[in-house]
């Protein structure tokens, strides 16, 4: 039976190794067709350039160089990508945005450009991929079979694209790029391959759509705070569930999608419905005849966008439905009040709410469903909060590695801030924690369930 | 060298053969009739020469490119930028008005213009009949319409295949008093084939054909009074 950290490491490694083929044979396709395959050089130079660095990354502590620093650097070079790809379309539509003089595809300026590229786009990726290798031979104690298995991944890529090249030599397919077009392919391929979560997030989609999520919840929750005072009439709960929605899964998940898709459409729009530029000729058939290949060539180059397009949109919506799902939601466990107080067990037969997930407690009072939180933190200390917050209706939170989540607007909060008041931070409850028990007065429990979904904040 | 030169063609069918041995040659900008009875090879000859037919045996050049050679992208490239057709029937198509199916033309050869396919049926007299169809014209009207088609990506040869052949004498003059004028204007080489003895002689140039062989070769003086 395959060991399934084995596999995991074998995935990762095909995964890079396709990651790489895809990009080197798109380029080569590229220069293939423009006859300069010779420039091709510099490319591996920048490959061998960043696997040298991204192993060397290895020697460096931890604490030094951490996953998150990698993650964010490998977001930032998608949206350089991105960006880039934008700004040479722009520049392709006759906007000269370089200097005078200068020449892109003049020879040792591009030789420099490609090499860096290639470093920007294959370094953050190979650093992640094997700190996350290195956390997995840590977790299977077996660091040769991680590697070995990780190899065979890349070589079976390897494999698998040199075959389908020798075979069909489908060189053509350079024709669908231009400079704009590379660069926004390369900006796409980081998107749906630059995961360093292992299987969990192959790609950087998840993280790219709770970032989007997180900014708009910030900007709309902090713009509302702004403009209304706490006792103001209008922060009725009927209020906050109309802001809500502004930052609710559905609207942040749209809006990010839109924002995502933004520089694709600029390209379909240049591609398929931008006026055609005036030709020189004087008869109107050679006119005509240089319109149409203009427009032949912008079509086939609208056509892998398009692509794009469609799988950004795919990947989005799958990939929302399945960051939702991977939220780990406990089933509440049910409590009862005695003499003015709830008593949880630390540790019994059925519950240890010292083993670092999410748990839940519900009680009914006066018919309506309080539901508690705790939560154990790095500190060793544990939390225990309401399973709700000022904003968002009550619907609680669940668990994603170390956040708590909320189901409603998805905002992640590190489990270590739990404790901290108001936002979107669960209500945290004032508690008496011996060795074997949690005890939380119904006074203090009521008193704070009053502050759920009014905006009124106890700071 | 000539724009067109036809060198010891053979075209052999399974029972028959249409062309046997033929030679000949076409100036730049000349017009060039081919007469001769049914089945003395002259349709096939012109499907020849326009890439829509392929030789037995023996070169076809056309601006110096053996045609002979080229493989089924390269003719249909041939044919839209250096062939314009007309034939005895107009084949137009019927739920077309007149711009759209001279717009067709453009469209295989580059893009639609409608302006610019409305300017080419003016040329020929109908720009009072741009929005109609095919069934709303007469014959010679559509027979203008074809005229209009087969030049609107100016090609440097017209061939004409009984271009008059379903049109009365009067209609007949219109549509060659047409040719004639465009021909002037634009210097295009037309090779027009023909069983009509009144249209044999608007042109430059006459080639007779028998069975296969081209059996005389006669340069006119002008235009027939009537």
């Amino acid at each position: 039976m395959i060991d399934s950290l084995v596999f995991e490491a074998k995935i990762i490694g095909f995964k890079e190794g396709f990651k790489i083929g895809l990009v080197w044979f798109v380029f080569y396709s590229y220069l293939f067709i423009n006859d300069r395959t010779k420039l091709i050089r510099p490319f591996y130079a920048g490959l061998i350039l960043s696997v040298l660095c991204s192993m060397s990354i290895l020697l460096i502590p931890n604490d030094v160089i951490s996953v998150v620093f990698i993650g964010n650097t490998i977001s930032m070079s998608f949206a350089l990508f991105l960006i880039l790809s934008g700004a040479a379309l722009y520049h392709a539509s006759g906007v000269n945005l370089l200097p005078r003089k200068s020449n892109l595809w003049n020879e040792s300026i591009f030789r420099i450009i490609v090499f860096i590229l290639a470093i920007i786009f294959f370094l953050p990726d190979l650093a992640g991929t094997l700190v996350y290798l290195d956390e997995l031979s840590m977790l299977k104690e077996n660091a040769l079979m991680t590697s070995i298995s990780a190899a065979a991944g890349l070589v079976i890529a390897g494999v698998i694209f040199v075959a389908f090249i020798k075979l069909y030599k489908p060189y053509w397919m350079g024709s669908f790029f231009a400079i704009p077009q590379l660069l926004l392919f390369v900006a796409i391929v980081k998107l749906f391959g630059s995961g360093i979560r292992g299987i969990a997030e192959l790609s950087l989609v998840p993280s790219v759509q709770r970032g989007f999520m997180k900014f708009i919840h910030d900007f709309v929750h902090q713009t509302f705070v702004m403009l209304m005072v706490p006792d103001h009439p209008l922060l009725k709960k009927t209020t906050w569930d109309f802001i809500a929605i502004f930052f609710g899964s559905g609207f942040a998940s749209f809006a990010s999608l839109i924002i995502l898709l933004t520089i694709p459409a600029v390209f379909v729009y240049h591609s398929l419905f931008k006026p055609l530029p005036e030709t020189g000729e004087e008869s109107r058939v050679s006119r005509r005849r240089i319109k149409s290949i203009i427009l032949s060539d912008r079509r086939k180059k609208a056509l892998p966008v398009m692509l794009f397009v469609i799988f950004i949109i795919v990947a989005w919506f799958s990939q929302g439905e399945e960051s939702v799902s991977r939220i780990f939601i406990p089933e509440p466990r049910p409590l009862i009040a005695d003499k003015g107080e709830i008593v949880i067990p630390l540790n019994d037969r059925t519950i240890n709410v010292t083993d670092g997930t999410l748990h839940k407690f519900s009680l009914i009072h006066e018919g309506e469903e309080i539901r508690l939180i705790v939560i154990k933190k790095a500190d060793n200390t544990l939390s225990v909060c309401l399973d709700a917050c000022e904003i968002c209706p009550p619907v609680g939170y669940g668990q994603r590695d170390d956040h708590v989540v909320c189901i409603y607007c998805k905002t992640p909060i590190p489990v270590n801030t739990l404790g901290d008041p108001g936002g979107c931070n669960p209500i945290p409850l004032t508690a008496a924690i011996d060795d074997n028990f949690i005890r939380v007065e119904m006074k203090e429990i009521l008193k704070k369930w009053g502050f759920v979904n009014r905006g009124e904040s106890e700071k | 060298m000539p724009l067109i030169k036809v060198n010891n063609v053979i075209k052999e069918y399974e029972t028959a053969h249409a062309l046997r041995g033929v030679s000949m040659d076409v100036e730049k900008g000349q017009w060039v009739n081919i007469m001769g009875s049914s089945g003395s090879g002259k349709s096939t000859l012109l499907n020849i020469i326009g890439g829509l037919d392929s030789a037995s045996s023996g070169d076809v050049f056309i601006d110096s490119t053996n045609i002979e050679s080229l493989s089924e992208d390269e003719l249909a490239l041939f044919r839209s930028e250096k062939v314009g057709f007309i034939f005895q029937q107009s084949h137009l198509i019927p739920y077309l008005t007149a711009v759209e199916n001279v717009m067709l033309a453009q469209y295989f050869h580059s893009m639609a213009d409608e302006d610019e396919a409305a300017d080419a049926l003016k040329r020929v007299g109908l720009g009072q009949r741009l929005r109609h169809r095919p069934s709303q014209l007469s014959g010679g009207e559509q027979q203008r319409i074809c005229i209009a088609r087969a030049l609107i990506n100016s090609p440097e040869i017209l061939l004409a295949d009984e271009p008059t052949g379903n049109l009365d004498r009067d209609n007949t003059k219109k549509v060659l008093e047409l040719l004639k004028s465009l021909h002037t204007e634009d210097h295009f080489t037309i090779v027009l084939v023909t069983h009509d003895p009144f249209v044999s002689q608007w042109g430059e140039r006459l080639l007779m054909m028998e069975d296969g062989h081209i059996t005389g070769d006669e340069l006119l003086k002008g235009r027939p009074e009537s």
